[in-house]
């Protein structure tokens, strides 16, 4: 298996409460790979943990073989991993379009004079951003409302153009967290779609945290599960489906 | 007219280093931090002129100071102040909204208590005599105007570059900037040293402006009526802070002037004259209820530019 994330022994402490307690799992390049478990599970501390916002008690992050386990969340960014929210964090008071083009910002060199002066190399970047912030937006229906403020989107296009933008970042490795969150079973089929379709596109590699187990388990190619922060199964959604240690977790003995 | 700009020409220039001074605010706040430090940086930038022009490029007494030399104060003003922003900013911008404002004014009033009392600055005499580049002060518009003019227009142009547009993610979301690949750190940074440059440049020419420097430029009073311009003036595009500097210091000139018309009851025309701090604390009360993102707003601009071209 070709490894393009290794998580190896992480755990996280949170005072007297162990969040994530020595969970070790490989994502192999170009899978579409679940994590899900009850609420308080750990799910979205161990994205905390792998894009750098909350640093590991111990641990450690491998990615595409480099130690990332120290690594800051912007230099996690430029290294390829890109993530959407769980309670969306978009640049609510700017536009579609800036939300978007900044996301581009590890992938573009313009300094301060060079964007004041509007250099020829700078006038080159910038039409180039601009493009593919609008391409980016015609993929997830929303080049009509380019220069909208995003604050005023609703729910489902918000969650949409969140993705958009870590689609902007040109990542390797994409972590959605609860992407079909408040989507009605219609909406869930479309995302499962889409999501397969940005993978073939893009070349991705995709953790996703999701509750809606048929989603889940007709979406991802292997599952891990997380209960009260200890990984207790991880395979096939076959095999997940079946493991008592799952059941016992989602339905009590 | 003539004997009108030579009359308000000592506002004139007033006005437009009162917009430059919020320009440089404004500049943090771009990247979503309030710093209150503007006015240690134009102090700084202050003496540096005072110092220079005074002791190592002395002129003749009556023959006026080389452009040239007053231009350099201000290139050296510029590089201290921002050496010194960079280097009071790495610890400083790791602190957050008010305690990043109250650290700024601690670095206001160090300034302030240093100049006080170190030799080189003139304890608290201060510098006097400081040469004069130009015949009148409505000259001083040269520089002053010209500099409101450059900044207005780097200040625009960064609003709508790639750097401008990381500040910006900052003061929306610092987390989510960090997870979409930028580095808040250097970032902040960057804008904090570009508002102290600016401010820097500023005390240069005020000080020959104003003939003679001392520790009362520049103090906590000063960020206050700074902040206050960007307030009221508008703190989400680069117009805002400039027709709030332009006019608030319009504003006494203009309570003057309706203090001398005949007919008011004494108390009425002694607190037009001297009650502008009272008249600015209620105008940035009246703000924050009826323009809370103040007088200009980008809403505000985008409508003007569909007047414009309908």
């Amino acid at each position: 298996m070709n490894a393009l994330l290794q998580v190896d022994g992480l755990t996280r402490r949170f005072g007297g409460l162990i969040a994530v307690n020595n969970v070790s799992f490989e994502v192999a390049t170009g899978e579409i790979f679940g994590l899900i478990g009850p609420n308080g599970a750990g799910k979205t501390t161990l994205f905390n943990l792998i894009t750098g916002l909350t640093p590991p008690s111990s641990g450690h992050l491998r990615y595409k073989g480099a130690d990332i386990t120290a690594a800051k969340p912007h230099q996690i960014a430029a290294r390829g991993i890109a993530r959407t929210f769980q309670n969306i964090r978009l640049f609510s008071g700017l536009s579609a379009l800036d939300n978007i083009r900044i996301a581009q910002h590890v992938h573009t060199h313009t300094g301060i004079l060079a964007g004041v002066l509007r250099t020829p190399a700078a006038r080159r970047e910038e039409q180039a951003v601009r493009e593919r912030a609008l391409e980016l937006l015609r993929l997830v229906h929303l080049e009509q409302r380019a220069d909208e403020a995003v604050g005023g989107f609703s729910y489902g296009d918000q969650r949409r153009l969140e993705i958009a933008r870590a689609l902007a970042l040109a990542p390797e490795l994409l972590l959605l967290d609860e992407p079909g969150a408040g989507m009605n079973t219609n909406e869930k089929a479309a995302l499962s779609d889409f999501i397969r379709h940005i993978r073939e596109q893009f070349n991705l590699t995709i953790v996703l945290i999701e509750h809606h187990v048929p989603l889940v388990m007709g979406l991802c190619d292997r599952i891990a599960v997380l209960n009260f922060g200890e990984l207790i199964a991880l395979g096939s959604p076959a095999q997940v489906q079946n493991d008592p240690a799952v059941i016992e977790a989602y339905l009590g003995e | 007219m003539d004997s009108f700009f030579n009359q308000y020409g000592f506002l004139i220039v007033s006005m437009t280093f009162s917009a430059l001074l919020a320009l440089s605010l404004y500049l943090p706040l771009m990247a979503g931090q309030l710093s209150l430090a503007s006015p240690a940086f134009y102090a700084i930038g202050g003496y540096i002129a005072a110092v220079l022009s005074t002791q190592i490029f002395p002129v003749e007494s009556g023959a006026p100071f080389p452009l040239e030399r007053l231009l350099l104060e201000m290139l050296i003003a510029a590089a201290v102040s921002g050496v010194l922003a960079l280097l009071v900013g790495l610890p400083a911008l790791r602190l957050r909204g008010v305690y990043l404002a109250l650290a700024t004014i601690a670095l206001v009033e160090i300034v302030r208590v240093l100049s006080l009392n170190l030799e080189i600055t003139g304890k608290a005499i201060g510098i006097f005599g400081i040469p004069q580049p130009f015949a009148t002060k409505l000259d001083y518009l040269w520089i002053s105007g010209v500099l409101l003019l450059v900044s207005a227009f780097f200040v625009y142009r960064l609003e709508h570059s790639r750097m401008g547009r990381a500040f910006a993610a900052l003061r929306e979301d610092e987390l989510a900037a960090g997870a979409m690949g930028i580095n808040p750190t250097t970032t902040k940074l960057l804008a904090f040293v570009l508002g102290a440059m600016l401010a820097g440049v500023v005390g240069a020419v005020s000080a020959h402006f104003l003939n003679t420097w001392n520790a009362r430029q520049g103090t906590f009073d000063a960020s206050i009526l700074i902040l206050a311009y960007v307030i009221i003036g508008g703190s989400r595009t680069f117009l805002g802070p400039i027709a709030g500097g332009l006019l608030l210091t319009a504003l006494p000139e203009v309570l003057r002037a309706l203090a001398g018309v005949p007919g008011l009851p004494p108390l009425a025309v002694s607190f037009l004259q001297d009650g502008r701090l009272i008249i600015y604390g209620v105008l940035i009360v009246l703000s924050t209820l009826f323009f809370p993102q103040g007088l200009i707003t980008p809403a505000l601009l985008r409508r003007w530019n569909r007047k414009g071209r309908a």
